[in-house]
């Protein structure tokens, strides 16, 4: 490769950097005049007094929400499905949720699960309402050889993939663990609900965005537990801050053996779980 | 500078601007000030009102109920799971008490494959027959206190006991000669010594009997109770019928027939029998539940549904119903 530069190389190596100082002094000059107005809350951000965010009762960066699971106290009563979608105003038909059960039913002399949930049209005909829930008692004659019920929800992954996929940055995550979603920034492209690999996510058409389960983020950022976890009968749902080593989570973590719904796709969950089968994903 | 290089410039600016200009107009306020998304949704979705509002918002005004159901089993069941949502409530008036009562309590109760062995389960169809959970379960207390079924006592002890103490108002064979106060006779020996217990302890309170359950030992109270079971409680018979009443009352003791049998000899010994007792004695029973003078969750839960009517029909119904004295 030759070490000399010809003539016109030369002008045009100029010329870029010319250019480059010319784009710099625009951007500096727009910055600096601050007439485009949308960068000055991130400068009264940087130099105001610490504010607490979100609200001025709670500090995001105070907390790390994290959820647990016990399946094996979970009678499957579906209250916390009910309970769910009348606090988050979820539409009131079986196929639209936040939150939902699944039963897994091992017969005698079978090697796999059937499972079903609320959804399923079996236990749609037992509850006699669109808007109510409840299992079916549908295998009250038959030999089962196991059976257990499985509480889900959004995950609030560590690395979600919603969030990455997420064209406009309507799906992110807060600091303290949540996955949120801005609705009235998303433009309904429905990517997240693609990506999500425990199907968390529905399509609300009302709102024209997805809609999620965010672990009653206005609930739990006023001091108070998340619906589903309040009107659990059994105490099959448990939640806390991650950040104090006595909360119901943290104790809920040290003193099971807990486990997170498909390990190897590498979102790593923040819903924990004990009492699962290998089948359950 | 060569014109067509001062022409690149003026275009290289103007999209520069163009450009800023765009992005002021698609890029929401607070946008990158925590990262990749908008601040603001934050606070907007934390600023969401809540919709349920926790039991201890239920237990400003209903505080009687909240105490019964705080100390019982259900305390881990919340008001707003059967109730319903509190928010606007009471201003924008009542929330509902579950009318289909088997359809409820099913939802946690029914006996399913699946179900942790931990919680209580039923067979629907071998359970209370067709009637609804709570005409037997006070949901905000659901659990039926099972007291001791065996009475271990002295007959002999018990009779001489109960003609110096008991004999002037129940009777010399435990037949009350008054319309207020309690046959004794064919009693259930279990039922009589946790009622004499809770007399004594002051669980349950009366002018006269408190201070005579108060004299007597645990051993009396035994004694006393398998000296009364044993009685013939046939003179007791009531003889003055009101047929109208008795008709009215055999329709709502259906709802009693569970516990108490269908004319009112119950199915546990720690449950009293009361066919052939004294109308006005099974009244003011029904109304110390009522009025919350006499304290059973049970009892208050299924009487607070009665009118005086109600309550005159069912004695009268009881009163006029063969006894039948204990074997046991």
């Amino acid at each position: 490769m030759s070490t000399d530069t010809l003539p016109s190389v030369d002008a045009r190596r100029k010329f870029l950097g010319k250019l480059g100082l010319v784009a710099a002094g625009c951007a500096g000059a727009s910055l600096a005049s601050g007439t485009l107005g949308a960068f000055a809350p991130k400068a009264n951000a940087a130099t105001g007094p610490v504010e607490v965010f979100p609200s001025k009762d709670y500090d995001w960066t105070k907390h790390k929400w994290a959820f647990g699971v016990d399946a094996n106290k979970c009678i499957g009563c579906l209250r916390c499905v009910e309970a769910c979608k009348t606090e988050n105003s979820v539409p009131g038909n079986p196929h639209q949720f936040r939150t939902w059960v699944e039963r897994y039913v091992y017969l005698e002399g079978e090697t796999h699960a059937h499972i079903d949930s609320h959804q399923d049209p079996v236990n749609i005909a037992a509850s006699g309402a669109p808007n109510k829930y409840r299992f079916a008692n549908r295998y009250q004659n038959t030999k089962v050889e196991k059976a257990f019920f499985v509480p889900k929800l959004c995950n609030q992954c560590e690395n979600p993939a919603c969030v990455q996929v997420c064209p406009v940055g309507a799906t992110y995550q807060t600091k303290d663990g949540v996955v949120l979603i801005d609705e009235k920034h998303c433009i309904g492209c429905r990517y997240c609900i693609q990506a999500c690999p425990y199907g968390a996510r529905y399509f609300n058409e009302e709102r024209g965005a997805p809609d999620k389960c965010n672990w009653c983020y206005h609930r739990i950022t006023r001091g108070l537990q998340p619906a589903c976890v309040d009107a659990c009968p059994v105490g099959a749902r448990v939640f806390g801050n991650m950040q104090e080593r006595e909360s119901p989570i943290s104790l809920f973590i040290r003193n099971n053996r807990v486990q997170v719904l498909r390990p190897e796709m590498g979102n790593s969950p923040k819903v924990f779980y004990v009492g699962i089968d290998k089948e359950v994903s | 500078m060569p014109k067509h290089i001062t022409r690149l410039l003026m275009l290289i600016g103007g999209a520069l601007v163009l450009a800023l200009v765009v992005r002021w107009f698609v890029i929401p306020d607070s946008f990158h000030r925590f990262g990749h998304f908008r601040a603001n949704s934050v606070i907007e979705i934390a600023a969401k009102e809540r919709v349920f509002q926790g039991s201890a918002y239920c237990s400003t005004c209903h505080a009687d109920r909240h105490a019964q159901w705080s100390a019982s089993n259900h305390k881990s069941v919340n008001c707003e799971t059967c109730h319903g949502a509190a928010k606007g409530h009471p201003e924008n008036g009542k929330l509902p008490i579950p009318t289909d009562t088997v359809a409820l309590c099913t939802l946690c109760h029914e006996a399913m494959p699946g179900r942790p062995q931990t919680q209580p389960q039923i067979v629907v169809a071998s359970h209370g027959a067709d009637q609804q959970c709570k005409t037997c379960h006070n949901a905000h207390a659901p659990k039926i206190a099972a007291g001791p079924v065996k009475i271990e006592g002295d007959v002999a002890a018990g009779r001489k006991l109960a003609t110096a103490e008991c004999a002037s108002c129940h009777g010399a064979k435990g037949i009350s000669p008054n319309d207020t106060w309690p046959n004794l006779a064919g009693q259930n020996a279990a039922y009589f010594v946790r009622i004499t217990s809770a007399y004594k302890s002051g669980d349950q309170q009366d002018v006269m009997m408190t201070p005579l359950a108060k004299a007597l030992s645990d051993q009396d109270i035994r004694n006393l109770a398998v000296y009364y079971a044993e009685l013939s409680c046939a003179e007791g018979a009531s003889t003055r019928v009101d047929r109208t009443a008795v008709e009215a009352g055999k329709s709502l003791a259906k709802n009693c027939a569970a516990c108490h049998g269908e004319t009112g000899i119950g199915s546990n010994p720690a449950w009293p029998n009361f066919a052939g007792q004294k109308a006005g004695y099974l009244i003011n029973v029904m109304k110390a539940f009522r009025g919350g003078l006499r304290k059973d969750p049970m009892m208050a839960g299924v009487v607070r549904g009665l009118s005086d009517t109600d309550i005159n029909n069912l004695a009268a119904y009881y009163a006029a119903q063969p006894c039948q004295p204990t074997k046991r």
